[in-house]
């Protein structure tokens, strides 16, 4: 059988299908006839995306003015060069990512897995290609120290973030909270470069890039959580029994 | 909608959209009648007329998706009112410019999946078409005799079966429902053509193509 003719008997079943009687079609109109006003439209993507990076900068910029910023007085120019600009790429793919996943219908380049895997291997490679000092002292104790500083950091980055596009409407909203926790988790590696003047390559290749998924799943976890509670608060209002 | 009214929106959408190049870009296919995104845009401003035309020349459309996803009459039309309350809730989130159809069946889908994780009586639903999707040989008899969209589509799993909705009951382009989906083309164009692989397999098991008026009606 072509594929031409699986179209035809597709397209026949479909025009076989009923419509909605225009008793269905009134009740619909009547139902929001009463709560029709202007509405203002969410502002245009450029200026969105421009926030949510000036949110994570800001975010980086003032753990690190608080912390000290010893990692970037220690880092080279190329080590500046490299880290920082690949930061703010990143930060501007999750940011359209983050917008997308808040306006129904939008263009996706990225899934949000996608967009997680992408952030942790360039980060991976860039660590990677500029540290070379493979010792590992006080790895663990270190290490967790750095991850749950920059996890404190991605926190608020996430939370500005979302409340800048409180406006929008998430189809899929672990989705959206993966997108904003990885976008949070960004900012949380732009304070810890700017803070964190251990070099060790173990270190910053295992605790630094760890805060973009522990940001992701954090995200994705407070989305389930609360779209969890919101259908069993639906379902006790239905069924208070 | 008179050439005067499609004018009016039309600066109407292009005060809205703030460009003429996005405005030709919407315009061109549909006037003097107009098109779903100047009334999107319209009704964005409180129009009711064009929310009015909206809602006649969408919910056909949409109550075919939620039919074709194997809800019963009664459901879809329920599924239908729902949407409608969300479209509204969330009209603002349409941006001029942008295609509305996808906006519109990304939250169809929305609706969709909330309402069956919500119903306790549709959860044996979902679990009898999760049962369904795994055993496509189980309907051939049934996909001969009765024909009819769902019945076609009972085979295929249910991300298959809301492409294929979308690309050939609905028209949407490759692109459109890509957006409407949360995925990109590349995805869109490989669950479509596993889609078709099914369909195929499965009309030719049941010798569907040689009686094919027998099997639509």
């Amino acid at each position: 059988m072509k594929n031409e003719e699986i179209n035809d008997v597709l397209e026949k079943a479909g025009r076989a299908l009923p419509d909605p009687s225009p008793a269905t079609l009134q009740r619909v109109a009547d139902s929001i006839k009463l709560s029709l006003h202007p509405v203002r439209p969410l502002p245009p993507e450029w200026a969105m995306t421009a926030g949510l990076v000036l949110i994570c900068a800001a975010v980086s910029l003032a753990g690190a003015a608080r912390a000290g910023f010893f990692g970037f007085e220690k880092m080279d120019v190329l080590e500046r060069l490299l880290i920082f600009p690949a930061l703010v790429i990143l930060v501007w793919v999750a940011a359209v990512e983050f917008i997308h996943e808040m306006i129904p219908g939008s263009r996706r380049r990225v899934s949000p897995g996608a967009l997680l895997g992408l952030g942790s291997s360039v980060l991976l490679a860039l660590f990677a290609l500029l540290f070379r000092d493979y010792r590992a002292d006080h790895f663990i104790s270190a290490g967790i120290a750095c991850l749950l500083t920059g996890f404190l950091y991605a926190i608020p980055a996430a939370l500005l973030g979302w409340l800048l596009l409180r406006r929008g409407f998430a189809v899929n909203p672990i989705s959206a909270g993966l997108v904003a926790g990885v976008l949070g988790g960004l900012a949380g590696v732009g304070m810890l470069e700017l803070h964190c003047p251990n070099f060790q390559a173990a270190h910053v290749l295992v605790w630094h890039t760890a805060v973009v998924p522990l940001s992701g799943a954090a995200g994705a976890l407070v989305a389930w959580t609360l779209r969890f509670r919101a259908r069993s608060d639906a379902r006790k209002r239905t069924n208070p029994e | 909608m008179g050439p005067r009214a499609c004018l009016s929106a039309k600066n109407d959408l292009r005060k809205h959209a703030g460009t003429g190049n996005d405005c030709k870009k919407v315009f061109e296919p549909m006037c003097p009648d107009s098109n779903i995104e100047i009334l999107m845009a319209r009704y964005q401003q409180g129009d009711f007329d064009a929310a009015t035309d909206l809602i006649g020349r969408i919910s056909p459309q949409l109550h075919r998706f939620f039919l074709a996803q194997s809800a019963s009459r009664a459901d879809a039309d329920d599924l239908l009112q729902e949407t409608w309350l969300r479209i509204h809730k969330v009209r603002h989130t349409f941006r001029p410019g942008e295609p509305a159809l996808p906006w519109f069946y990304a939250i169809a889908r929305y609706v969709r999946v909330d309402h069956y994780r919500k119903s306790v009586r549709t959860t044996a639903r979902e679990r009898k078409l999760e049962a369904m999707s795994k055993e496509p040989a189980a309907v051939p008899e049934e996909f001969a005799h009765r024909g009819g969209l769902e019945t076609l589509l009972a085979p295929l799993p249910e991300s298959q079966r809301e492409v294929i909705e979308m690309l050939k009951v609905a028209g949407m382009s490759l692109e459109e429902v890509a957006r409407a989906t949360s995925s990109t083309v590349g995805s869109v164009k490989q669950k479509a053509h596993r889609a078709y692989a099914k369909l195929r397999e499965t009309m030719k098991a049941t010798g569907f193509g040689k009686g094919q008026s027998g099997g639509l009606s």
